[in-house]
């Protein structure tokens, strides 16, 4: 090691996003050994994550269980318990993204080994940003992207656009309203992320919610 | 804008690598455009988060490094720091990702008045 006092430079050659990997890497552990598959659910806030997980507690019940991060409320909590699963609510307080360190917290209050649950969702912070470099210790990340957003948004938020395992389309619904470009938008994800996973879906309408849950029961089956 | 508590981590990285807090001029960093940081917005956060936890007014250098990329369709390996011009050699957009996610504190400097 450097002698700050003899050299006057010291190299440090750190990753900066080293403590909170530690931390994702013991939720990952934790859940993984529980035979949850774990889900990081981003989008930009009004989305549509919490009608997605609406719907998805129609499908799984008390299979899933879901960790909702918001600056502030309860309010989606209460919307996706009312569904049927058990949701924990963390109120960030201002910041824009979840860590893994709160969500190791937040894993605390649910009993993970009771052999029902097999899905945890976490939704993360409405933003495209802060929240792509902060791994929670999911299996995989989920970019939910909205039709009237635009078909644009991808290249220009490479930084979660090349880290997620599954593209979810959203409000296709709106689609003849709109001149949202599907291939477009699939194209220039994939030019980031050729392995990508593309559903396209009304959680509204529950067009394509099924489907993107009959996905996630199968990777599920394979976690356990 | 998460610049703030990733300006935290580092004077928390930097503070275990030289003992404690103690002023210094320069911090040497190393971002890629997959990291999710802006720049701007760091430089920003770290004066004031450096400064009041005693470490002085440091000059925040940040190297921008580009991503390191290579065309599936050609096989042409090629650097780009944003992504919306394809391989320089066919054009093409089909591409895998070899790097551009860096974010790491390199290095701190000392000069002869602080050392």
């Amino acid at each position: 090691m450097n002698d700050p006092r003899k050299d006057n430079k010291v190299d440090i050659a750190t990753r900066v996003m080293s403590r909170n990997d530690t931390f994702a890497a013991r939720n990952h552990e934790l859940l993984r050994s529980n035979g949850i598959l774990t889900l990081n659910i981003i989008s930009s806030p009004g989305a549509g994550k919490t009608s997605l997980l609406e719907a998805m507690a129609g499908f799984f019940g008390p299979g899933l269980a879901v960790i909702e991060g918001d600056v502030r409320t309860r309010r989606d909590a209460e919307r996706v318990e009312k569904a049927g699963c058990k949701a924990y609510q963390i109120e960030t307080g201002g910041s824009c993204h979840l860590d893994a360190e709160a969500v190791g917290k937040a894993l605390e209050h649910f009993d993970l080994d009771d052999g029902e649950l097999s899905i945890l969702a976490i939704e993360n912070v409405g933003n495209l940003i802060c929240p792509s470099g902060y791994d929670l210790g999911e299996d995989m990340k989920v970019g939910l992207l909205s039709t009237p957003e635009g078909d644009d948004k991808v290249l220009k938020y490479p930084s979660l656009f090349s880290r997620i395992a599954v593209l979810v389309i959203n409000k296709t619904d709106l689609l003849p309203m709109l001149d949202f470009d599907v291939d477009r938008a699939v194209r220039e994800c994939r030019s980031l992320n050729p392995n990508v996973v593309v559903f396209l879906m009304s959680a509204r309408t529950g067009e394509g919610v099924e489907e993107f849950c009959r996905f996630l029961k199968g990777q599920a089956e394979l976690e356990e | 804008m998460h610049e703030l508590s990733i300006a935290k981590d580092m004077t928390t990285i930097i503070g275990r690598a030289i003992g404690g807090p103690r002023p210094l001029d320069r911090v040497n960093v190393t971002i890629g455009p997959l990291s999710g940081i802006s720049a701007e917005s760091l430089r920003f956060c770290f004066g004031e988060v450096a400064r009041s936890e005693g470490f002085g007014e440091p000059e925040l250098v940040i190297t921008l490094v580009a991503a390191r990329l290579v065309c599936l369709d050609c096989e042409t390996e090629y650097n780009a720091k944003d992504f919306y011009d394809g391989c320089p050699s066919c054009g093409s957009i089909n591409r895998n990702i070899l790097s551009g996610r860096e974010f790491t504190v390199d290095s701190v400097e000392f000069d002869e008045g602080n050392s």
